[in-house]
């Protein structure tokens, strides 16, 4: 059984937020009337300190938590109401590379990568031949049997990511996706994001190295106290831009 | 991949994570399902024995002295009365004397000298086939003590009795042992899945976040209880059917067993117990998914 999960006509926005917030108990406010709009094949980086709320945004994009209040909408389907297998499908058509990494530490670096494709009942075979590839690509093709826990953390990150652009996914957000790499890492790293973009995937990149985002040509907000800022409007010509209400 | 390829590899992986807990369950469910069998088997075989019995019971009527033909159809008509019985039969001394020397074979000799009449007249009452309980036997005994001209009623009274006892005892051992298998079914299917889930928490977590449904999440876990099941009665119907050819091997020729004529268990009872413990071991990890997997 192969499950379709691209609707028929594409809404040419990805993600769109209205007033929205997300509050912790007691008395913490994560994020704070966020207001935004990220057009189809758009490459955003969002910045900001720690615990600016770069990724409990990143969070409510993908559904992993609710927010207080607002609108999210995800390639057109509001997320904040799907349940059981529409959530599922949806989160089928997001990649995400987690900043604490959610590795399997007692399973092998191609379980760990593979159990996206698994999901979306991709072939074994098809399976097989892109956890190589991806592996190939970020320097781990020796790490293909070797348990998630033994790899160094860089090692681990790579694997995250490979993770999240496995399946191919319409909408990848990474949190913090140089962290713990060197620079060689690093460039490899971000040309294979590059490489998904160009495809048509839309990214979100949450970091705060500078090294990443400065002088590049896509927008970039910075988060500061759970409210959002426009630090660089961008000018990818392709794209429509987002507005901060 | 298909869904069901996807899920019995889920399967897979659970058994081999924790196989330890998946082999102390299997042995438990084969162990409450091999004593109930065991205890089932037996009071099937005491039923069948019993049934025997019925048909051959016969109710002896001692009588003070051989009634007449007339008194003979009103003996008839008073027990037909209270009772519809299948057969009487009028034995004479004479005829009684007869039968006894049958019964004794080559030692008929030994009653050479005794007179015709040394055995008391007497009555053969044989119930209905559908008079089975005891109850209304010894009602029917207790009526014929009635009868003018009776000296005795006799049917093995006692034997019938403890007969009777012994399988009510079974029947409550069956019962029990039934609900051995329910709660032991239940309880270690449930414990063993929720330990796995326990321990792949992380990972349950992880398929969640990467687009699982809950079917995806679930299935496996409850085949792994269904299997459980399956696998867990068919090893312990086996270990009973070795048991009663290792029965019939060693107790075969003259003995008491052969009054029994043992039979195994028949196919849908097996089919039966099996599906009823694989049903078992499903609610069981059921109901342990929907405790821990809240989706």
């Amino acid at each position: 059984m192969t499950e379709t999960t691209a609707p028929a006509t594409l809404p040419m926005t990805m993600v769109e937020m209205i007033k929205v917030a997300k509050d912790y108990p007691p008395k913490v406010t994560a994020l704070s009337d966020i207001s935004l709009s990220i057009p189809r094949g758009e490459f955003l980086f969002l910045i900001g300190m720690s615990g600016a709320g770069k990724t409990t945004l990143l969070k409510l994009i993908a559904a992993m938590e609710q927010p207080t209040r607002g609108l999210i909408e995800v390639a057109g389907c509001d997320i904040t109401k799907l349940k059981g297998r529409s959530l599922a499908l949806q989160r089928r058509r997001i990649g995400m590379a987690y900043q604490d990494f959610k590795l399997l530490t007692e399973q092998t670096v191609a379980y760990n990568i593979a159990i996206a494709m698994e999901v979306a009942y991709r072939k074994p075979q098809e399976i097989h031949t892109t956890v190589r590839d991806l592996l190939e690509q970020l320097q781990l093709a020796d790490k293909h049997d070797t348990p998630a826990g033994e790899l160094s953390r860089g090692e681990q990150q790579r694997v995250t990511l490979a993770r999240a652009v496995a399946n191919d996914p319409e909408l990848l957000l990474i949190d913090e996706p140089t962290g713990n790499l060197d620079t060689t890492t690093t460039v490899r790293v971000m040309e294979l994001l590059r490489r998904r973009h160009t495809a048509g995937a839309t990214l979100i990149i949450a970091t705060h190295d500078p090294a990443i985002y400065q002088g590049s040509p896509h927008r970039t907000l910075e988060l500061h106290r759970g409210r959002l800022h426009t630090l660089n409007p961008g000018t990818d010509p392709q794209i429509g831009k987002g507005e901060q209400a | 991949m298909n869904f069901w390829l996807a899920v019995f590899r889920q399967l897979g992986r659970n058994l081999r994570q924790t196989w330890t807990s998946q082999l102390m369950t299997l042995i438990t469910v084969s162990l409450s399902v091999l004593i109930f069998s065991f205890f089932y088997l037996i009071y099937c075989n005491m039923l069948s024995a019993g049934g025997r019995l019925g048909n051959d019971l016969r109710l002896i009527v001692y009588l003070e002295e051989e009634p007449g033909p007339e008194m003979q159809e009103q003996l008839r008509r008073r027990i037909t009365d209270f009772e519809r019985v299948e057969k009487i039969r009028f034995i004479s001394p004479e005829q009684a004397l007869d039968l006894f020397a049958g019964q004794l074979g080559q030692n008929r000799d030994l009653l050479t000298d005794v007179p015709s009449d040394f055995l008391p007249p007497s009555m053969e009452v044989t119930p209905l086939k559908n008079l089975r309980g005891l109850h209304q036997v010894s009602l029917l005994a207790d009526f014929l003590d009635t009868l003018p001209g009776t000296i005795k009623v006799q049917y093995g009274q006692e034997w019938v009795e403890r007969f009777y006892a012994f399988t009510r005892l079974l029947s409550i051992i069956v019962l029990l042992s039934g609900t051995l298998l329910v709660l032991t079914a239940t309880f270690m299917v449930s414990y063993t899945i929720r330990l796995t889930i326990l321990g792949r928490e992380d990972e349950i977590e992880l398929l969640r976040l990467v687009g699982a449904t809950n079917g995806y999440i679930r299935t496996p876990f409850l085949l792994e209880g269904v299997l459980q099941g399956c696998m867990g009665s068919a090893l312990g119907l086996g270990s009973l059917y070795l048991l009663f050819q290792w029965t019939l091997n060693h107790f075969s020729g003259p003995s008491i067993l052969n009054i029994f004529s043992l039979t195994f268990l028949s196919l849908p009872i097996l089919a039966i117990i099996i599906g009823t413990a694989m049903a078992l071991c499903g609610i069981a990890s059921h109901i342990s998914m929907r405790r821990a997997l809240r989706i």
